[in-house]
């Protein structure tokens, strides 16, 4: 076996040319996964791109799921401007060059009347770019990173959750900075993934830490492609940091936490993005027993008490299976909520610049709460914080809206409220 | 030292666990010239199998191998008949396009079937290290290591001391020559898909308790494992190994040594500088091509 390189190297550097351009195609394919774009009397057409497959497939199928019961709920209810609304679904393959064909090709091929975004700040980023040069409106679902609003865009995008990526730990940083001196950390590590909407959360928190004077002993940031977490856990807790954040979405969240047991080291204060708001599928990623005291960020929980929930809920446990609906899915179905509200104000879809700026002027009731948002699309509000209680997602911050009235620090139950 | 120590004991789990995930590959090219780019989808595919076994019959993954290899071999032969014998003499670019397609339809089925949740099995092991002298090994990395080594040996020795692995060995030496000494090359090509596949459902049993895994997970896979056979020279079994340990080792180092942003580029690096001076990798034997086609 060892002399085998029979065909030369020719042939198998041309083969391997082939390969690399077979994986480009690979990655830059996407798939019509809704019906065509008639747009004929009565009917609404809706596009959207998301990442059915690839990286981000698992959040990008519940935003699919989100969507589908927003358009199932509308034409239920009558409709959209009394017309039936029609989705059309196409996937990115996780990939930024085919979010943007595909939105491309949704406006121009299939003349859509209205869009809906795709998932992840990585993917909104073109996405939203290719929106606004066609001169329509743009509402996204899950995209908080603070560059896509300071294009001054006109037509969107408006983030239908309640706040960018930079705020999302803001609540947390205030009470643990708020903790009697004897309880605070003194040295946190931090090890996030490159992305555009992880970065903001941690380097926000750092800027916060910092400025308190808790001691940085650790800071690495590691590439989507990043498989072993092994290594990185053993450097991140070297030095015993009181406090860990880990910025990541949710493979390498799950990798991470993971290799935080092997390395056998539990964080007296841990803090991850995303992954945790998985609820079940985090606690069977990396076993129930791991998940005490985990705090998070989160948009949604299914038992809010806020307008529609309930009926949200509901819908998609009926059409899935019994299946809650993860984070992921709400924020799709609040995103269909604020296009409504914005279609329904104005009462005509020809005018998207109207679209836009009946947004800017209004405050929208979704399923996550009130939304407002700036002159840039940018929301103006606040995360919930959460933290994995008993086995249980708890939602811990802000005291008025927590469905636990106990932090867990190191063992030690303190009250939410301090 | 201890930290230089301890990366070294992560590198080497790990380049001994891709030299397993690699095996098949390099296997496959050697014997057929067909580069198996559905590879890392039957790698995912395996690691699904493995992790139902885990979930619904409370098989341990690793011990799920004595399961999903056979199976795997069996699906190997499937895919043989089924699409690339077919396209056995057809240009190395068509079975590249095939085998690209197969993986697009595994990763579409995997899908449909399990859905595109992310999943990892958790054996009672999965968190747990041992400590040597202050040293973590982490227990599955630890079992998953051993047993790729003593599949890689099994391998090793089927080559080397079977009539059947030699017969193999000659038709990837020289196929034109094997056959006039009575090699049939139909059946030795097909048993070597086989083998290939199933190999790579070992490996997959691993990678359902080493990392999380959805059905689009294997592009990451495929070009980690293709990277190990070109730096080791495509077609030979102790270049992978010794490929795989290279790239386990670079990894980590890096990641220790100089930034965890540079963790997947640095080893790449590696591969092209090796490359650079030796083209036909670390293992391979340049050949004259119209000696040796």
């Amino acid at each position: 076996m060892g002399s085998s390189l029979r065909s030369g190297a020719k042939r198998s550097f041309a083969a391997l040319g082939l390969l690399l351009a077979a994986i480009v195609f690979a990655i830059g394919c996407g798939s019509d996964s809704g019906g065509g774009g008639d747009d004929g009397d009565g009917t609404i057409t809706i596009g959207a791109s998301l990442p059915l497959t690839g990286e981000f497939s698992q959040p990008g199928k519940a935003a699919q799921q989100g969507y589908e019961v927003w358009v199932d709920m509308i034409n239920e209810n009558g409709g959209l401007l009394d017309q039936d609304v029609e989705l059309i679904v196409k996937d990115d393959a996780s990939d930024q060059n085919t979010v943007v064909a595909d939105y491309n090709a949704l406006i121009q091929r299939d003349q859509v009347d209205l869009l809906l975004g795709t998932f992840s700040s990585l993917l909104n980023l073109p996405a939203s770019a290719a929106a606004e040069r066609n001169r329509m409106l743009y509402i996204e679902p899950a995209g908080g990173a603070p560059e896509i609003f300071a294009r001054d865009f006109q037509y969107g995008p408006f983030f239908t959750q309640q706040a960018t990526a930079d705020k999302q730990g803001d609540l947390f940083a205030e009470y643990i900075l708020n903790l009697p001196e004897d309880q605070q950390p003194k040295t946190v590590a931090y090890a996030t993934l490159d992305d555009p909407f992880t970065v903001p959360v941690v380097d926000a928190l750092k800027e916060k830490f910092e400025a308190a004077g808790i001691e940085t002993v650790y800071d690495e940031i590691y590439p989507i492609s990043t498989s072993n977490f092994d290594t990185i856990a053993s450097e991140a807790t070297q030095d015993s940091p009181d406090m860990l954040i880990n910025g990541s979405q949710f493979d390498d969240g799950i990798g991470f936490s993971r290799s935080l047991e092997k390395v056998g080291y539990d964080p007296p204060i841990f803090f991850q993005t995303n992954a945790p708001s998985f609820g079940e599928q985090y606690s069977d990623g990396i076993g129930e027993e791991n998940t005490e005291e985990v705090f998070f960020a989160i948009s949604h929980v299914p038992d809010a008490s806020t307008p529609g929930n309930e009926e949200f809920v509901q819908a998609y446990k009926d059409k899935f299976n019994g299946e809650e609906p993860p984070e992921d899915a709400a924020d799709a179905y609040a995103a269909g909520q604020v296009l409504q509200a914005a279609v329904e104000g104005v009462g005509s879809i020809d005018d998207q610049l109207a679209l836009a700026d009946w947004l800017r002027e209004n405050e929208v009731e979704t399923i996550l709460g009130p939304l407002q948002w700036e002159d840039s699309g940018a929301p103006i509000g606040e995360f919930l914080i959460g933290q994995w209680q008993d086995g249980q997602a708890e939602i811990v911050l802000p005291p008025d809206a927590a469905t636990s009235d106990e932090v867990i620090i190191d063992g030690q139950a303190m009250p939410n409220d301090e | 030292m201890e930290e230089f120590i301890q990366a070294t004991a992560f590198g080497l789990l790990i380049g001994g666990v891709y030299a397993l995930f690699a095996s098949g590959l390099t296997l496959i090219f050697g014997v057929m010239k067909v580069i198996n780019i559905a590879h890392g989808a039957l790698l995912i595919l395996g690691a699904f199998i493995a992790f139902t076994l885990w979930d619904q019959f409370g098989i341990d993954p690793l011990l799920s191998i004595l399961i999903v290899t056979p199976l795997m071999f069996v699906l190997g032969g499937v895919i043989y008949v089924g699409t690339v014998r077919p396209l056995r003499d057809a240009p190395l670019s068509s079975t590249v396009l095939l085998t690209f397609g197969l993986a697009l339809v595994f990763e579409a089925i995997m899908g449909l079937v399990w859905g595109n949740n992310s999943n990892s099995a958790r054996p009672s092991y999965f968190n747990q290290s041992y400590d040597l002298l202050g040293i973590t090994l982490p227990k599955a990395q630890v079992f998953a290591c051993a047993i790729a080594i003593v599949v890689l040996v099994a391998l090793w020795m089927f080559l080397s001391r079977t009539w059947t692995g030699r017969a193999i060995r000659a038709s990837s030496t020289n196929a034109q020559g094997a056959s006039l000494v009575g090699v049939n090359i139909a059946g030795v090509s097909a048993l070597t898909f086989a083998v290939g596949v199933a190999t790579v459902g070992a490996a997959g049993s691993m990678v359902s308790v080493l990392y999380p895994f959805l059905p689009g997970s294997h592009y990451i896979w495929i070009a980690r494992v293709l990277s190990i056979i070109v730096l080791g020279g495509l077609g030979s079994l102790q270049g992978a190994v010794i490929g795989a340990l290279i790239l386990g080792l670079a990894e980590v180092y890096t990641q220790t040594y100089i930034s965890t942003a540079w963790a997947t580029a640095v080893p790449y690096v590696v591969i092209f500088l090796v490359l650079f001076f030796r083209p036909q990798g670390l293992m391979g034997t340049r050949l004259r091509e119209d000696v040796a086609v």
